[in-house]
C-alpha cells in the first residue's frame, strides 16, 4: 500500500481509477472519502476540525467547509453529484481522561461531517468512526473501497 | 517569529530541557530501579505541520501522554516514547523478554503511561521555576497507539491559536538499556511571550 498517496492533516486529494490515496495515523480527525461508482473517481479530504471559524485560512481543515470544498473538485472532474456516496473513518477518543477540560473532538468532527453530508444529499454508505483506537486509511479508486488499519486487529475493508 | 526571537527562544530551551531531563532522569532512575544518564540531543521550534516527521512518521506505535496547562498561560504538553523505547521500559518493568505494543495488558499500558506522566511532570516542574511562574495542568491523558493518532488531539485542540511546537529529544542511557523520550510543548502566544519575557535577561 505504499503506493498510496498521503493526504495530510488540512489537505484534500483527487484521484481516478487506478489512484490510491491514504490517511495515516487518523485519531479525533476524520477522513471523508467521496466516491462515484461510475466514473471510478474519488476524493479524500482529511478534516481536523467540526466547523470553520470567520476568516479561517484552510478550508480543508474543517467538515464544514472541506467537504464542500471536495465535492466541488470532484464535480469539476467529471463526477456526478448525484452518484457521488461517501465513507467515513476516524473520529476516535484518544484522551478520555481529558474530557473535563475539553470536548470530545472526534465526537463532532463526525457529528459535523453527517449534517455536512446530510444537507448535501450525499448517502453515507459505510462508516469506521469513534472508539479509542487510532487508524490509518486507504482508499482505491478502482472500486471505491477503503482498508482500514490500526494498532491492534486485522485490516477491515468497508 | 522572527530569528533573533527563535534563536533567543531555542538557548531558553535548551536551558530548561537540561534541568527537565535531569529531572525526570532521577525520577526514572528510582521508579525503574536503574541507573540512568541523561542527554538532551535535540531541541528545535518546528511548525506544527512538521511534528509527527521528526517524531518519526504517523503510521507508528507510540506510548504518549497528554495533558493541557489550564492557567493563566495555556500550553499543550506531551511526552511521547518511540517504538524501541516503548518496548525497552515495558520488557524492562514488565521482566519479559517479548513485547508487542499492539498487545500490551492494561498494567503494561498504565505503567508505560504513568512513565510519562512522570516525566512531563519533571520537565514543567523546569519549565515553572525558570519563568518563575506556577503551571497548571490538567490531569494527563495517555493512549499507546499510531503516532498520528496521538497527535490529532493536541492539534485539534490548540491548531488554531498556536504556530509552533518546543520540541526537544532526551537519550535516557542506563547500564543495560538506552531509551529516548521526547517532551513536546504547544505554547500559546502568551505562554511562548511570558517564556521570552522572564527569560530576557538571562539569554540575551
Amino acid at each position: 500500500m505504499t503506493d498510496a498517496q498521503l493526504i495530510g492533516i488540512a489537505q484534500y486529494a483527487v484521484a481516478r481509477t487506478p489512484g490510491k490515496l491514504c490517511c495515516l495515523g487518523l485519531g479525533s480527525c476524520v477522513a471523508v472519502f467521496l466516491y462515484d461508482p461510475t466514473a471510478k473517481i474519488g476524493g479524500v479530504v482529511h478534516i481536523l476540525l467540526p466547523k470553520a471559524p470567520n476568516g479561517h485560512s484552510s478550508d480543508a481543515k474543517y467538515a464544514d467547509t472541506g467537504i464542500r470544498l471536495l465535492l466541488d473538485q470532484l464535480a469539476s472532474k467529471g463526477a456526478d453529484r448525484r452518484r457521488i456516496r461517501a465513507k467515513l473513518i476516524g473520529g476516535a477518543r484518544m484522551f478520555k481522561e481529558l474530557d473535563l477540560t475539553m470536548s470530545d473532538i472526534g465526537k463532532e468532527n463526525i457529528a459535523e461531517c453527517r449534517r455536512t453530508l446530510t444537507e448535501l444529499g450525499i448517502r453515507v454508505v459505510a462508516e469506521e468512526v469513534e472508539g479509542d483506537r487510532g487508524r490509518s486509511a486507504y482508499f482505491s479508486m478502482e472500486d471505491g473501497m477503503a482498508t482500514i488499519r490500526t494498532a491492534f486487529s486485522q485490516d477491515r475493508r468497508i | 517569529m522572527a530569528e533573533d526571537d527563535a534563536k533567543r527562544v531555542l538557548e531558553i530551551i535548551r536551558e530548561f530541557a537540561n534541568i527537565g531531563a535531569g529531572n525526570a532522569a532521577t525520577a526514572l532512575a528510582s521508579l525503574l530501579d536503574m541507573e540512568l544518564v541523561n542527554e538532551v540531543t535535540s531541541c528545535r521550534l518546528l511548525p506544527l505541520s512538521e511534528i509527527a516527521e521528526w517524531l518519526g512518521g504517523e503510521e507508528q506505535v507510540v506510548a504518549g501522554t497528554y495533558t493541557q496547562l489550564c492557567g493563566d498561560l495555556r500550553s499543550g504538553v506531551l511526552v511521547v516514547f518511540p517504538p524501541e523505547s516503548a518496548k525497552t521500559l515495558v520488557r524492562h518493568f514488565s521482566k519479559q523478554d517479548e513485547v508487542d505494543l499492539s498487545d500490551l495488558s492494561r498494567i503494561q499500558t498504565s505503567a508505560i503511561c504513568e512513565v510519562g506522566n512522570i516525566c512531563l511532570c519533571w520537565y514543567l516542574v523546569a519549565v515553572s521555576k525558570m519563568i518563575d511562574t506556577d503551571l497548571i495542568p490538567a490531569p494527563p491523558g495517555a493512549a499507546v497507539d499510531l503516532l498520528g493518532a496521538v497527535l490529532d488531539i493536541p492539534l485539534a485542540a490548540l491548531g488554531a491559536t498556536v504556530d509552533h511546537v518546543i520540541a526537544v529529544h532526551t537519550l535516557f542511557r542506563g547500564v543495560e538499556q538506552v531509551f529516548e523520550g521526547y517532551f513536546l510543548m504547544l505554547p500559546e502566544n502568551k505562554m511562548l511571550e511570558t517564556i521570552m519575557e522572564k527569560m530576557g535577561d538571562s539569554a540575551g
